[in-house]
């Protein structure tokens, strides 16, 4: 359908020069040469995302059910990667250096993990045209695809990139839900993560468990662990009805927010352009995340339908969850702002992302 | 399907409900933010101007602003606060664990600088201020001081100055006043601070996350408080309290005509320096001296009258016609009234009131007292000045008392015999008076019969208020009465056997009354009160000596004084 390709396109692309203008705003007082052409780069990264959207939107969604294990393996395989070469930023190894361009490959998990799990539960028993993953036992519907879940998810927390690695685990109980796995599984699983929580506590790295105190009281720790939750908030609610004007936001132009142009890219977006501005910003993402929605509500193709309600949520928790980050309403971890975000590899797997979308779409009209 | 609608609806309360946060955050409580926006990014740093100066009549200063050097540091950065106090207390010789304490007792907010240290040594300044370089969060404010060129002079009159106590904000507060504003207390300091208080102005800037300086915002420039002459003249003073060395007392010197105060001294004093530069030892010190140093005796400090009351009797029985300037009474040494003998201090056989003025006969005044009787007496004594404050500008005045049969009867539900009659006679018994009220009482003889206002503020900022002070008053008094009691006076000096004859060989002709009030368990009250040159009356003279013996130490101090004066040109 051309109309969900305009739709999306147009939302992206407004989403994105909202991100290039707040990116400058953040940046351009700092000193050298690499910030001042942070924006730009972006700009670069946009473009380059534009033309794999354009791209991908072109393949035919089909050739990732063939290409599912592959990925999977692949992506493996980048994680396993990670581990041995990957570069060391911000005390965390999240990243490959591939030429001039610092990937994560943690970001493209998200996606690969919706292909594999679209996949899994779109078989078809032979004798139905209805999914099969409603009959499935207890090891077909639960034990064995959470495996295959829990591979990637150790990779990705091990880095440590607690944030994709929950997003990940998040998007899987959705899929689950969504794919008419039974109820009581989904309930077994989740209590049992819940069980194993107090256990996982001594597994997190020590600024992991500050972050989580921090969240439950920014106060314990305002210069420390909490200053991120604490500036951000001070950014935001500053903000007011109208904001302070492009360029004016002191939280971000004087350095007081950590991150202002990454992760907490929504608060320096929220200081400048008001309560207003942001209600704007979600009614975007809401715009977006609804096109996936109708689309996935559109698609016959059980594959191609568990891939666009796949992927939207993958947008939609990423988005929820920075930003319910940057309010204080969710603790601090590393999960990037879709689309307005500073970084190449979340600006290109989310392009990747719109452009299965519009593909799912196409190709269904096109049948 | 069910299932996709209850996800499709989880997204959409999800992102409702971070809307409803973002209203919370920037509508709800968008203020609150804003200002912790503001005081994250903004500094304040103030800047005093002086305080008003205060000068003695020939502009002389008394007390007035030197430079001094305050350590501060911006409370933000917590580790630059560890190195700034431990290099500080290398530099300023302090022990860390005092700048520490410092640091907690003076923090106010954030936003605030902190003061480390006060007053610091010149040289220990610039060292510090050099840090700077690498620890922007320090500041070296220059601040004005008081200061006072001439010690303890004319402390009492002055007061002192200190942070202001929380009784004094509250009534304050309206005027602008705040916490930790430095504020008169006693004295001129006091009374007139709103005049002499400077107004603050300051430099707000902005700054990074590393507290380095962006931009200014904006600025105020401090506003230096009002100068205020006074009437004083602090050769006089001088001369005053040199005299006065540490005897309690107090001695005032003043204008018989205008009123005005040319020495006012009450000691022990205290020197005011102390509280400018709170050392707080030797604060400590002036507020626990059983001495009183602080109260300036010369005003707020009442003490039975004696002799010097004499002079109202006197004024009062031949105003009221009762005896004439010949009328003369027998001193045997004693007299009996009701059923108690009263003694004098000594017998001076027959003489008129001049004479008794002279001798400070106590029998004659016996006499005199129950020929005009107490109420009369009271009521003279009132049209004096006595028994009210003498609306003298200073703050503190005390009132004094004349006692009257009325007040008796009221208050303590006695009757008043002819006894009381003859103690009030001769300025004892419940007599209180402050020597500033002795002085003008004195003043009215010297001057022919006005009641003046005493004050001490000359001008403010260059302009004269003496315009202002309360004009003297015209006593309904004869004359004649004046000049009689006034030449009686004169005898107290000129006569060989006259109570103050010590002065009598000064080179200025001075005339007044001593005293030797008596005042148990100590010794007695030494009054003189006068006034000099004789024929044209320039300065009135009051000295008291608490507890200091017989009026003829008072004598000598006088005599010390005008001495003093006359050998600096003064008279």
């Amino acid at each position: 359908m051309r109309n969900s390709f305009l739709v999306i396109l147009v939302t992206a692309l407004l989403i994105c020069s909202l991100g290039v203008l707040s990116i400058y705003s953040s940046t351009y007082q700092k000193e050298g040469k690499l910030w001042q052409t942070i924006f730009e780069r972006q700009v670069l990264w946009i473009i380059l995302g534009l033309t794999l959207f354009l791209i991908v939107s072109s393949i035919s969604y089909r050739r990732l059910w063939d290409w599912t294990h592959f990925l999977y393996i692949f992506n493996l395989f980048f994680l396993f990667l990670v581990f041995i070469l990957g570069a060391i930023r911000l005390g965390a190894q999240r990243w490959l250096r591939i030429g001039w361009f610092n990937f994560q490959p943690s970001e493209l998990a998200k996606i690969i993990m919706v292909v594999f799990l679209a996949r899994y539960f779109s078989r078809k028993s032979t004798d139905s045209i209805q999914l099969s993953s409603g009959k499935f036992g207890i090891f077909r519907g639960l034990i064995l695809p959470s495996f295959f879940t829990a591979l990637p998810v150790a990779l990705i927390v091990e880095q440590p990139d607690l944030g994709s690695g929950m997003i990940v685990f998040i998007l899987f109980i959705a899929m689950l839900y969504l794919t008419r796995v039974r109820l009581r599984y989904i309930v077994l699983l989740v209590s049992v993560v819940s069980l194993f929580l107090p256990f996982m506590w001594h597994f997190l790295r020590d600024y992991q468990k500050d972050r989580l105190l921090v969240f439950l009281n920014p106060n314990i720790d305002p210069l420390g662990a909490g200053y991120t939750i604490v500036q951000s908030k001070i950014a935001i609610g500053s903000g007011w009805l109208f904001g302070k004007g492009w360029l004016s936001g002191t939280q971000s132009q004087l350095h007081f927010l950590p991150e202002s142009h990454t992760d907490f890219i929504f608060a320096t977006f929220s200081e400048e352009w008001g309560f207003l501005g942001s209600f704007a910003l979600l009614s975007l993402y809401y715009i977006l995340i609804r096109q996936g929605f109708l689309i996935a509500q559109r698609t016959q193709d059980s594959f191609g339908q568990l891939l666009a309600y796949g992927v939207t949520l993958v947008l939609a928790i990423q988005i929820t969850v920075n930003i319910a980050m940057n309010l204080g309403l969710a603790p601090v971890v590393g999960v990037p702002l879709p689309l307005m975000s500073y970084g190449g590899s979340s600006i290109l797997v989310t392009f990747i992302a719109l452009g299965i979308l519009v593909n799912i779409d196409k190709t269904r009209a096109v049948f | 399907m069910i299932r996709i609608r209850i996800v499709i609806w989880a997204v959409t309360s999800v992102f409702i409900f971070l809307i409803l946060g973002l209203l919370n955050l920037e509508v709800i409580h968008g203020r609150m933010y804003k200002d912790l926006g503001n005081r994250n990014c903004v500094r304040l740093v103030a800047q005093n101007g002086s305080r008003g100066a205060i000068l003695d009549r020939e502009d002389n200063i008394i007390a007035g602003n030197k430079l001094s050097y305050d350590l501060m540091v911006l409370p933000q950065d917590a580790s630059q606060r560890e190195k700034i106090i431990l290099d500080a207390s290398r530099i300023l010789g302090k022990s860390v664990k005092d700048l520490k304490n410092a640091y907690k007792v003076n923090f106010v907010s954030s936003s605030i600088p902190v003061v480390l240290a006060r007053n610091i040594d010149i040289k220990d300044a610039i060292s510090l201020a050099e840090l700077k370089v690498d620890l922007p969060a320090i500041i070296v404010q220059p601040n004005p001081l008081r200061y006072y060129p001439n010690g303890k002079l004319a402390s009492h009159v002055l007061g002192y100055v200190s942070e202001i106590d929380r009784w004094r904000l509250t009534k304050l507060e309206d005027y602008g006043y705040k916490t930790k504003d430095i504020v008169g207390f006693g004295g001129v300091e006091e009374k007139y601070d709103y005049y002499l208080r400077q107004e603050e102005g300051g430099v707000s800037f902005e700054v990074n996350h590393q507290g380095k300086f962006i931009r200014t915002l904006g600025f105020k420039p401090p506003l230096n408080g009002k100068n205020i002459r006074l009437s004083l003249n602090i050769k006089i003073q001088k001369i005053v309290e040199d005299s006065l060395s540490d005897k309690p007392g107090a001695v005032v010197i003043m204008d018989p005509y205008t009123g005005e105060i040319f020495a006012m001294a009450s000691s022990p004093a205290f020197n005011p320096a102390v509280f400018a530069e709170k050392s707080n030892n030797e604060i400590a010190g002036i507020f626990s001296d059983s001495r009183s140093l602080l109260v300036n005796r010369a005003i707020s400090s009442s003490y039975p009258a004696g002799s010097v009351f004499k002079v109202i009797v006197g004024s009062a029985a031949l105003e009221s016609k009762k005896i004439n300037q010949n009328t003369s009474f027998n001193c045997q040494g004693s007299t009996r009234i009701g059923n108690r003998e009263f003694k004098c201090w000594s017998t001076h056989g027959i003489q008129n009131l001049a004479g008794a003025l002279a001798y400070s006969c106590d029998v004659f005044f016996y006499r005199t007292g129950l020929l005009i009787g107490p109420q009369s007496i009271h009521d003279y004594a009132l049209k004096f000045g006595l028994s009210k404050t003498t609306s003298f500008e200073l703050p503190y005045e005390e009132a004094g008392f004349i006692p009257s049969p009325l007040w008796r009867k009221i208050n303590k539900f006695r009757n008043w015999f002819d006894g009381d009659t003859a103690n009030l006679s001769i300025g004892q018994g419940d007599v209180l008076v402050t020597p500033l009220q002795i002085t003008r009482m004195m003043a009215v003889f010297a001057n022919g019969g006005y009641l003046v206002s005493p004050y001490v503020v000359k001008a403010i900022d260059g302009r004269d208020v003496s315009l202002y002070q309360e004009k003297s008053e015209k006593l309904v008094i004869d004359r004649e009465t004046v000049d009689y009691v006034r030449d009686g006076l004169r005898r107290v000096v000129s006569d060989p056997k006259g109570t103050g004859s010590v002065l009598s060989d000064l080179p200025v002709s001075v005339a007044g009354k001593t005293s030797t009030a008596q005042a148990p368990p100590g010794q007695p009250h030494a009054w003189f009160a006068g006034f000099f040159p004789y024929k044209n009356p320039r300065f009135v003279i009051c000295v008291l000596l608490e507890h200091g013996g017989p009026g003829y130490v008072s004598c000598l101090v006088a005599r010390q004084i005008i001495q003093e004066m006359v050998n600096q040109g003064l008279v």
